[in-house]
């Protein structure tokens, strides 16, 4: 047992590890056909990944439901959607559930209607609302308490109006100190957190490849 | 007045933001934009496409949440492709993405007359992140065998000469999210070296200024402020460019929010 929960997939993460790693790097016709096929069954892996995720959510939802917990309505409303964009799916314009999307356009197709003017309606005002709290939040949390809480404000002060055409209207230098702060301490700034954080990866990717990190098999090293 | 100054109710700035961001659009006020480097770059780019008769990529990558930022974005960059004959092949990295992206190619589509796999062709969405762009380089069929609606590739006119993404002249990618630059650039852009450009929404954008020094990313869009310039220059003023009073307003009051509080923290402290 030990062998098929802790060896077993040691070896498996080696081989594809040491073989994915190689193969990205050789332009050899059979390299590139082992990767062509690594590829395939790695969409096959995301669209599993997709199911569980279904079954995650509906779950958790029918536990809140099940046990009555305050604000189990919104559990409800979960299945309520989930139920009818799927009568949609499977209804698919009267074609059903194993024929390719149906064509038309909001008006003549329910799943399309439902996703524009419902979906995309209610995520976009949820996203929206961040507007007014960012607001109220920048207003209570940007204090010069320190001199680099002082360079902070500042910088965000110039970014926020320089990204916008209303800096041009205060002075051509908003727009033009914006962009060097992007350009510039940003970028520098950045590239140093990208190479830190791919750096970070490329040792941890050797770690699991080479066996010392499993803790993605679940209850630490033994 | 100080303290009421340091701790003024989050209603009084919601009142206020949300006027800032309704009367500009309800008075439709249209700002002057000035198209910045990394947007001029993306246009230059497609008007080289247009001169070589070519064909694009666009990949939507994003959702129903950053709809009003991305779908100007999408919108813009479809007219310029559309007005000047360009070639567009659509696909969706993201399960919310389809809709949208049918929803945005058929009205800009119609406004231009195009012909469904002749002028464009939309391939739909498949699951798989960064595995689907390393299958499109290295076969496209094997990517995207067939058409959002069923159709097989081979029966479209457009994509007869395409076998992989060296086969694109540009490739674009739309997101909301992680795909430019762990997806696209490691195994798309990187691998089989073609021309490639962003648009992502604001927050997004200065993660990605490391990729513009470094040349593998050719331009780039940032957030509604970059569909506006792309408005600009394509020289069809539309949501971009009006939600950009909108959001000129918004972001001046958050900072004449942030100068009073400061001022009155300054103040107390003093006393």
């Amino acid at each position: 047992m030990i062998f098929l929960s802790r060896t077993l997939p040691v070896i498996v993460a080696l081989c594809f590890g040491v073989l994915g790693i190689g193969i990205y790097y050789v332009p050899h016709a059979a390299a590139q056909n082992i990767e062509r096929e690594l590829a395939l069954w790695l969409r096959i892996v995301f669209a599993f990944s997709y199911l569980l995720g279904l079954y995650s959510l509906l779950n958790l939802h029918w536990q809140r439901i099940r046990q009555r917990v305050e604000g189990w309505g919104y559990s409800a409303m979960v299945y309520a959607g989930f139920g009818l964009m799927m009568l949609f799916v499977i209804y698919n314009d009267g074609q059903g559930p194993f024929a390719p999307q149906a064509e038309g356009t909001a008006a003549e197709n329910g799943y399309q209607w439902l996703f524009e003017y419902v979906q995309v309606a209610c995520s976009s005002t949820m996203f929206s609302i961040l507007a007014f709290f960012i607001a109220s939040a920048a207003y209570r949390t940007f204090r010069a308490r320190t001199p680099e809480a002082a360079l902070l404000l500042v910088a965000a002060i110039v970014v926020m109006l320089g990204r916008v055409p209303i800096g041009a209207y205060i002075s051509d230098y908003v727009p033009a100190a914006a962009d060097w702060l992007l350009n510039v301490p940003n970028l520098a700034a950045k590239r140093g957190i990208l190479l830190g954080v791919s750096l970070g990866a490329i040792a941890t990717s050797l770690r699991i490849i080479f066996g010392i990190e499993r803790s993605y098999l679940g209850g630490g090293d033994e | 007045m100080i303290q009421w100054l340091m701790n003024i109710d989050r209603r009084i700035i919601f009142v206020f933001v949300f006027l800032g961001v309704a009367l500009p659009l309800l008075a439709n006020v249209f700002l002057p934009i000035r198209p910045t480097r990394d947007v001029i770059a993306v246009y230059d780019q497609l008007e080289k496409v247009a001169q070589d008769e070519g064909v694009v990529l666009l990949s939507f990558s994003y959702g129903a949440s950053t709809e009003p930022e991305m779908q100007p974005m999408a919108r813009a960059i479809l007219r310029h492709c559309f007005s000047r004959n360009i070639k567009v092949v659509a696909v969706c990295l993201w399960p919310e993405a389809p809709g949208l992206a049918q929803q945005v190619l058929e009205e800009i589509g119609d406004e231009f007359g195009k012909t469904y796999g002749v002028d464009y062709a939309f391939l739909g969405f498949k699951p798989g992140n960064f595995a689907v762009v390393l299958n499109m380089g290295q076969d496209f069929r094997d990517a995207f065998p067939q058409d959002n609606w069923g159709t097989p590739l081979e029966d479209l006119a457009l994509m007869r000469d395409v076998r992989t993404l060296r086969d694109f002249d540009f490739v674009f990618d739309l997101a909301a999210g992680d795909s430019i630059e762990f997806w696209w650039i490691p195994y798309g852009q990187e691998k089989y070296g073609f021309p490639f450009a962003g648009g992502c929404t604001a927050v997004m954008a200065p993660d990605l200024f490391p990729f513009l020094q470094s040349g593998q990313m050719v331009g780039l869009l940032g957030g509604l402020a970059g569909a506006a310039e792309y408005e600009t220059l394509v020289g069809r003023q539309d949501k971009a460019t009006a939600g950009m009073s909108a959001q000129s307003m918004a972001h001046l009051i958050i900072v004449i929010f942030i100068i009073f509080g400061n001022m009155a923290f300054f103040l107390s402290r003093r006393r």
